[in-house]
């Protein structure tokens, strides 16, 4: 086949065909308009003139959230909201009549009838669809709008699930809160399938598991008269249904949470981790001050939202992933394991200083927190009485280099991975690290000695204190903390059978994990620990007391436990703020985790507060 | 210049429809923002006229020229310069409804894209003049494949979809007009039918077997056709694989990209409020800028993309119909004159040009009375926005140089 030779004056095969092509194409459009306009043009002038075609979004209800015994963390409840349709016809007519009714409306809601025209002056460019004014409306409202109902063209009570946390302030930060999308996000594209005005997950499971919570929004197409509903349009357009987002059962014991957050006193900050060492699963994670994640559910108001986020105490803040701690003495075993691992000490070594209450380095004076001093020890006694000047002399021995390498080991600079949102990362400088904060050779040798005992620089967070105890507790493992037990509400049975690409083996010797267990076990039971108070009847525990110093007040308690010894079942990591001293004030909080977990209380009375 | 001795040659329908289209758009431009509610766009008409100045002095100068001056080393540099401007747009164009389609001095803006698709048709014209090729031969289609696709993605990059088609459609005209066999081109389609048609087994087996049997017929040479076959068995098995290997969000974007009604509670609402707004015009409209349903819904896109279902309800389906009409006179009179020129440059040029409104008035129309999906293409000469006016008059412009000057070769 060769190009058609061109004659003169052109193309008539090709114009013909074109042509004919172009014909049919604009023939369709004729016809198509004469479908339209003739022969359904009285329907369609009807449908302009008396009706109105809306679309009704069917909100899905968020999936449950249960704990791992099947107690209610949160669910959904049908709840009014009043939405407002802009493109009425009252208000295509006669823009002005929307200030009549939100001036009408805004009493009958009990809010500000500017934030209302604000909200209708945003969403309305951004979708057709009637804009939500309030959610969660109480029934004498309702009815008030009711009998109003003439007033107020294009308002509707539509019917809405409302996400509900049933205990409350119980968890709020580890399960989060739901809000409702911002604009920025909206303009996203991984954010295509939502609506100005739809709930997300912020905060938490709510914010992680969002796409699994969430569900699918359904849609209806109603033709609305003035007199209210007439039925689905046409025929045309199908009801898509709702589907209801996924349920999630958590790992956490509700029981051991409700300890953790009990045994703080009212005002107190800090938080508590409580971990499986067996496969990583957290048995509660809490924050305190906490927060209701209900307020969140029906709007809040941006005063209430200034209190919550900062307020001095700043409620919101997750403090268990979110904050990071000098680990004070705490990280005194880790210290040991370095030393006993690179061979700079053995369980028998004695320092050339024993302790008198204070170590000379240079021309500085390193004080131990008994002023009397300890007399000489070797490890064990060093981590159960918890001596500042036996570390210090560790630390030198090992040095920053080895010590650093070792912590590195157990990922101390890095995210535990828990499945959280904005998990803040730890620190456990380097020489590098130094080198490039204060430049090379402006940083004195010293640093070293707050290092080994967990103060300077050093930082982290409970969450990863929690994975440090579980490590030692498990010998040697490094569990990838996690909240999910089960997805689905006939889940998947559960398997036992740990997943393996959660944890990561530290090769480790098990006669130095040895000797660190067996002081940190006699830290709680030896008359001469510090950690006394976490003691737990027919129990053996094993911890390690903390008490970091800090530049803004008042030292942080801070106690790390792990549980039975023999075969260890939980590990728990305790941080209060500003509250002194580890062994007063942080241990007791690790009792009463444990005795939640060890010696539950019958499960009658738990029920009893699940119903609220 | 201007010289006189053509100027009888001027095709007077085309220049009728085209005034008459125009006075009709500046006519409903203003109907359109004329609602109290469009408060803001009360004065947008008089940009319009504005415009409508700038463009008639651009088409004017682009019909003076002889043609023949466009063709070879200019139509590549004006063809660089449309590119150049894509590339900028997509570095610091400005973002409209999602995508990244504008590019701005100050208070100016102009959408590239619009003056892509003219400079494109030079090219390619100018490409496919050449009469000592085989058109036939795939190696001599590479040259306006690629001349085509190039701003083709540029623009899909935006993205927008509904521009960069019609890019594809262009040059499927050009290249049926410049001679290739319609078979050619049905071939060139099947790996776009095929990738649409693999998730369903049955409909794509009796594709394949279409094809089979089309491909034994045509009796085409080897070599093409094992491309054909190739292609087509490589794409239809591939893509199923590849989708079902993309993570939800990817998916999701795709979906999202090649229908944006499909998620969005908006587009499909869209298309009901211009279907009522059409069909309650009736026979004879309800009067101009006696309409009621452009007071409601596609705020931003009325007197834009949804202007046709102004002129549906205002003017019914007379006016309708008219406007029509008019679109298919000036669609036609383009063929006639690409068929009539003497010259093989003139008579591309004529065809391009002709093909960029027929895509769009297509698209745009069809997309108004609910046949094709919501895509965001303006109607040419109706719709508000200057840079559509522009290249719409630079397009009617080349087509009257060509009328003007048939004898030539």
């Amino acid at each position: 086949m060769r190009a058609d030779p061109i004659a003169l004056g052109g193309w008539q095969r090709r114009e013909r065909t074109l042509t004919i092509a172009v014909v049919g194409i604009f023939a369709l459009v004729i016809l198509r308009l004469f479908v339209l306009q003739v022969l359904e043009g009285s329907r369609y002038r009807e449908l302009s003139e008396e009706n109105r075609i809306r679309v009704e979004v069917l909100t899905a209800p968020r999936g449950e959230i249960r704990d791992r015994k099947g107690r209610l963390l949160a669910d959904c409840v049908p709840s009014f909201t009043v939405t407002l349709d802009p493109f009425d016809k009252a208000y295509t007519r006669a823009p002005a009549r929307l200030d009549s009714t939100l001036a009408a409306l805004a009493p009958m809601l009990d809010v500000d009838p500017e934030m209302l025209r604000d909200k209708i002056q945003r969403e309305r460019t951004i979708s057709f669809l009637p804009i939500r004014l309030k959610r969660n409306v109480d029934m004498k409202s309702v009815a008030v709008l009711s009998e109003h109902r003439d007033q107020l063209p294009g308002v509707q009570v539509e019917s809405e699930p409302l996400r509900r946390y049933p205990l409350g302030l119980m968890a709020s930060h580890l399960l989060g809160y739901v809000g409702e999308i911002s604009d920025k996000e909206l303009a996203k594209p991984e954010y295509a399938d939502y609506l100005s005005g739809d709930l997300m997950g912020r905060m938490g499971i709510e914010r992680r598991y969002e796409r699994l919570l969430r569900g699918q929004d359904g849609k209806r197409f109603l033709e609305v008269n003035a007199l209210g509903r007439k039925g689905d349009f046409l025929g045309e357009k199908h009801p898509v249904l709702p589907r209801r987002g996924t349920d999630l059962e958590l790992t956490i014991d509700l029981d051991v949470q409700r300890a953790a957050e009990d045994a703080f006193e009212a005002g107190a900050r800090g938080a508590v981790v409580a971990i499986d060492p067996r496969n990583g699963e957290v048995l509660a994670l809490a924050s305190k001050p906490n927060y209701d994640p209900n307020e969140f559910s029906t709007g809040i108001t941006q005063e209430r939202w200034n209190e919550l986020s900062g307020g001095g105490n700043y409620p919101l803040f997750n403090r268990a992933i979110q904050a990071a701690y000098p680990p004070g003495s705490t990280l005194k075993p880790f210290t040991a394991l370095a030393g006993l691992e690179t061979g700079a000490i053995t369980a028998g070594t004695y320092f050339a200083q024993s302790c008198t209450g204070e170590y000379r380095f240079g021309s500085r004076v390193f004080g131990c927190w008994k002023h009397e001093g300890h007399g000489s020890l070797a490890v064990h006694g060093a981590i159960v009485q918890s001596c500042d000047v036996y570390f210090y002399q560790l630390g030198l021995r090992i040095g920053l280099e080895r010590l650093a390498d070792f912590m590195s080991k157990l990922e101390l600079s890095g995210r535990t991975g828990i499945d959280l949102p904005q998990e803040r990362r730890g620190l456990f400088p380097d020489q590098a690290w130094y080198d490039h904060r204060f430049g090379a050779g402006r940083w004195s040798r010293g640093i070293i000695l707050n290092l080994a005992i967990g103060q300077g620089e050093v930082g982290l967070t409970p969450v990863k204190l929690a994975q440090l105890a579980a490590f030692i507790a498990n010998g040697g493992t490094l569990w990838r903390p996690h909240l999910i037990r089960s997805i689905g509400s006939n889940g998947l049975p559960r398997s036992g059978a740990p997943d393996d690409s959660m944890k990561q083996v530290v090769a480790i010797s098990d006669r130095s994990l040895r000797i660190v267990r067996d002081a940190m076990e006699a830290v709680v039971s030896d008359p001469q620990g510090t950690g006394g108070q976490a003691r737990v009847d027919s129990v053996t525990v094993a911890g390690k007391t903390g008490t970091a110093q800090n530049p803004h007040g008042k030292d942080h308690a801070l106690f790390l436990c792990f549980a039975p010894v023999e075969s260890p079942r939980i590990a728990v990591a305790v941080l209060v703020e500003n509250a002194g001293h580890g062994s007063t004030a942080a241990a007791p909080i690790a009792r009463k985790v444990l005795q939640a977990f060890f010696h539950p209380a019958p499960p009658e009375s738990a029920a009893v507060v699940t119903r609220r | 210049m201007l010289s006189p001795r053509f100027s009888p040659d001027i095709d007077r329908p085309l220049l009728l429809a085209t005034l008459l289209l125009t006075l009709i758009g500046i006519a409903f431009v203003f109907s359109a923002t004329s609602m109290p509610s469009a408060a803001a766009e009360h004065g947008l008409y008089l940009k319009q006229i504005a415009y409508l100045l700038l463009a008639i002095l651009a088409g004017g100068l682009i019909a003076a020229v002889p043609y023949r001056i466009y063709e070879g080393k200019t139509s590549y540099l004006l063809y660089a310069v449309g590119l150049g401007l894509l590339v900028l747009t997509l570095f610091i164009g400005h973002v409209g409804l999602g995508a990244q389609r504008w590019l701005g001095w100050g208070p100016i803006k102009i959408q590239p894209s619009e003056l892509a698709k003219v400079a494109t048709v030079i090219l390619l014209a100018s490409q496919l003049a050449d009469r000592k090729k085989d058109w036939t031969q795939i190696k001599n289609l590479v040259g306006p494949v690629l001349t085509a696709a190039v701003p083709c993605l540029l623009v899909l990059k935006q993205p927008d979809l509904g521009t960069a088609i019609a890019f594809v459609a262009i040059l499927f005209t050009m290249l049926y007009w410049a001679g290739l066999p319609f078979l050619y081109l049905f071939f060139m389609i099947t790996p776009i039918a095929n990738v649409a048609l693999s998730f369903f087994t049955p409909a794509w087996l009796l594709f394949l077997g279409l094809l089979a049997v089309i491909l034994y017929r045509s009796r085409i040479r080897l070599l093409p056709l094992l491309l054909v076959v190739g292609v087509n068995l490589v794409v239809g098995i591939a893509t199923p694989q590849i989708w079902n290997h993309l993570q939800p969000y990817q998916k999701q974007r795709i979906t999202t990209f090649l229908d944006p009604g499909a998620d969005a509670y908006g587009a499909g609402y869209q298309i009901i409020q211009s279907k009522i707004a059409i069909g309650s015009g009736q026979v004879f409209g309800k009067g101009f800028l006696h309409g009621t349903q452009k007071a409601l819904a596609f705020l931003p896109e009325q007197h834009t993309d949804f202007i046709y279902s102004v002129v549906g309800e205002e003017t019914g389906f007379l006016g309708a119909a008219l406007v029509a009409s008019l679109y298919l006179l000036l669609i036609l009179r383009g063929i006639k004159v690409a068929n009539r020129a003497r010259n093989r440059f003139g008579g591309l040029l004529a065809i391009g040009m002709t093909s960029i409104f027929l895509y769009h008035v297509l698209v745009n129309i069809w997309m108004t009375v609910g046949l094709a999906p919501v895509t965001g293409l303006p109607l040419p000469l109706l719709s508000y926005g200057g840079s559509s006016l522009v290249a719409s008059f630079l397009q009617v412009g080349l087509i009257q140089n060509v009328a003007m000057r048939w004898r030539e070769y």
